[in-house]
């Protein structure tokens, strides 16, 4: 059994990667518009502000007016990282010290907090609900279980079948709903910066110029 | 915008009358403007909702449908259903939806009448989604099929028949421009003075907004006064002067292409250098960064706002300035298609300065200010204008506490819903544009 659920998880592992690949290729099929337009800005420092200041609060104003939510959703993902860095610890059995164990279990425990608030929020408030479907929901429930199972599986013994195959399910559901933006924020939050820097809107420069 | 034959039944019947081969033509349509970047967008919304509170719709009416994540969704529901294997095999499970007429008519409503593709959700995305962009090509998709609100189409279609968005005739052009020629020289006190028309070799092309010579004639002989005081060597066209473009608010590419291809083409026939556009944020936008693509053309720096070359001339010291003739508070409206869409932030700023002795900021301003909800064609769609006025309601508020007795705005779009904000919310303010500020600080020397 346990055999079978570690060659389940690598197989998912791949079938994931595989499929997230498979997406790319399919965005790319759509072909890409060339960019005609004379540049005003540099895109690269667009780029970089896309993914440094323009994700923090003192520049966004929906992270600002939506601290509790933005900074659930940054230590719910940091929770699921944790979990997936946990199961191939689990995995191939490798050792580390007590203090990377115990920082595990802060993040898995405070990330499946944050993810379960992320989950109300979505059910209670109506506007939530009117951009929700069912996938919203599957893929919070699936990943709250994958992180749920994580902790249990280092507090506990007798946990890591579970947790094996919830990271099955979790790896097959990845490319299937909304779980595969993990892939696509980076490019979208790269286009932003090649977008708005290459129009000299970001990073902001607070001077005239000639072009 | 005129509007008289706008009829709302009109277009839910037409959308009724729709078959499946029409379907397939806007699916075709979208399919044809979806690149990598618009499939990413759309593979990306991970619906947490927090560009709502960005949306000058949704924050005046808290109506769910005007959150930008639920205009999105809308165009998703198709993509998933005709693009992605998930959403045709599952369709329940990721919202995926066939179109359907009743889905065109969500459409309608969302996408051209809760949006005014200001772009302030995306700056607020916490992904970078270029929404707009997507309600565009979704518009465009539409477009292809007739189903646009009628004022917006026939703002086009008399902007392709007829040379300008007007429908002004060559021939009452010409005669503005006479009578406007003799306005500025009385003004500056120069019978020698001109405002040139199709002057070969002239450094610049200088375009218009038609709306100046119908309802804003100042605005033109302020410019004049500008270039006059600057000795530029300029030109209008006679034929190809609208710097509008409603081509990018119906998302008709082709519109839009022939539209800017008129301007550069003049340009470059006239031997002109440069190609300014007069204070219209779209118009900039269409222009400078859109046209390229629409047009597979590479250009972009000989096309600039007149705000640039202001700029230019104060730094040159090439006009003089005396900020004591605008004494009053003035304050200034960045439009979206200009400053967050268009990156023309700090130019407008650097003028007022130079001009007005006391110029306050909104909050929020540059790329981060609200939308007036003039911009994305709303306009002329008057079967939305209740929501446009209710949507501007942040931007009353925002003038409001200012304390501004003037509004200057570099955009006439955004000075036709100021114009209505003022009248509806009683705002009690005067709108100029920027150049207009510039001529009346000018010093002409004799």
């Amino acid at each position: 059994m346990t055999a079978f659920l570690y060659y389940g998880v690598i197989f998912s592992f791949f079938f994931c990667l595989l499929a997230l690949l498979g997406l790319t290729l399919r965005t790319f099929s759509f072909g890409n518009k060339k960019v005609r337009a004379a540049f005003r800005g540099d895109w690269k420092k667009g780029v970089v502000y896309a993914f440094g200041a323009g994700m923090m609060p003192w520049e966004k104003e929906s992270v600002r007016q939506h601290l509790v939510t933005y900074f659930s959703g940054f230590i719910y993902h940091f929770g699921i990282f944790a979990g997936i860095f946990y199961l191939f610890l689990s995995l191939w059995a490798f050792s580390v010290p007590i203090l990377i164990f115990k920082l595990i279990q802060i993040l898995l425990l405070s990330g499946l907090v944050c993810g379960l608030g992320l989950l109300i929020k979505r059910s209670v408030y109506s506007s939530m609900r009117h951009i929700s479907c069912p996938d919203d929901f599957v893929a919070n429930i699936l990943v709250d279980g994958f992180v749920f199972l994580a902790l249990l599986d280092i507090l506990f013994v007798g946990i890591q079948a579970y947790f094996w195959g919830m990271a099955i399910i979790l790896f097959l559901y990845i490319p299937v709903g909304k779980i595969r933006h993990c892939l696509f924020f980076f490019y979208s939050r790269t286009l932003f910066g090649v977008f708005f820097g290459r129009r000299g809107v970001y990073p902001k420069e607070r001077k005239t110029s000639r072009v | 915008m005129p509007e008289k034959s706008l009829n709302k039944d009109e277009l839910l019947e037409k959308i009724d009358s729709l078959s499946s081969q029409d379907h397939e033509k806007i699916l075709l349509t979208f399919k044809h403007s979806l690149t990598s970047e618009y499939a990413a967008f759309l593979n990306t919304c991970a619906h947490c909702g927090l560009c709502a509170d960005s949306c000058h719709y949704y924050l005046t009416d808290k109506d769910p449908k005007s959150s930008p994540a639920y205009k999105l969704k809308q165009i998703s529901k198709v993509f998933n259903s005709s693009f992605d294997l998930v959403g045709k095999r599952f369709p329940a499970l990721v919202g995926a939806e066939k179109l359907s007429n009743k889905l065109i008519k969500e459409w309608v409503d969302t996408l051209f009448g809760r949006c005014s593709l200001c772009g302030r959700c995306t700056i607020n995305c916490t992904m970078g989604i270029n929404i707009p962009y997507l309600i565009r090509a979704a518009r465009g998709a539409l477009a292809s099929v007739g189903i646009v609100p009628l004022g917006l189409q026939s703002t086009v279609n008399t902007a392709v028949n007829k040379g300008n968005n007007m429908g002004i005739l060559k021939e009452d052009w010409l005669e503005t421009v006479e009578w406007l020629e003799e306005e500025l020289q009385q003004d500056v006190q120069n019978p020698e003075a001109k405002l040139p028309l199709d002057k070969l070799g002239a450094r610049i092309l200088y375009t218009i907004n038609p709306r100046e010579a119908m309802f804003f004639p100042l605005s033109i002989t302020a410019a004049g006064k500008v270039f006059y005081a600057a000795k530029e060597s300029w030109t209008f066209s006679s034929e190809n002067y609208d710097v509008t473009n409603y081509g990018l608010y119906n998302g008709d590419d082709e519109a839009a292409g022939l539209l800017s291809s008129r301007l550069i083409d003049t340009m470059h026939a006239l031997d002109c250098r440069e190609l300014i556009l007069a204070e219209c944020g779209h118009g900039y936008n269409s222009n400078r960064w859109e046209a390229p693509e629409w047009l597979n053309r590479n250009y972009g720096n000989e096309v600039k706002s007149i705000l640039q070359l202001i700029a230019g001339y104060i730094r040159d010291d090439r006009i003089k300035l005396d900020p004591s003739k605008n004494s009053e508070v003035v304050t200034l409206h960045d439009p979206c298609n200009l400053v967050r869409l268009g990156g023309l932030v700090e130019e407008q700023r650097f003028i007022l300065r130079h001009c007005v002795d006391n110029f306050v900021e909104m909050t929020p301003n540059r790329e981060k200010n609200y939308c007036c909800g003039g911009g994305g064609g709303q306009l002329s769609k008057t079967r939305f204008s209740e929501r446009r006025i209710q949507a501007g309601r942040l931007k009353a508020e925002q003038i409001k506490a200012t304390g501004a007795k003037i509004v200057a705005t570099p955009c006439h779009n955004c000075i036709d819903q100021l114009m209505e904000l003022n009248k509806h919310y009683k705002l009690d303010i005067e709108i100029k544009t920027v150049t207009e500020i510039v001529a009346d600080a000018l010093i002409i020397s004799a």
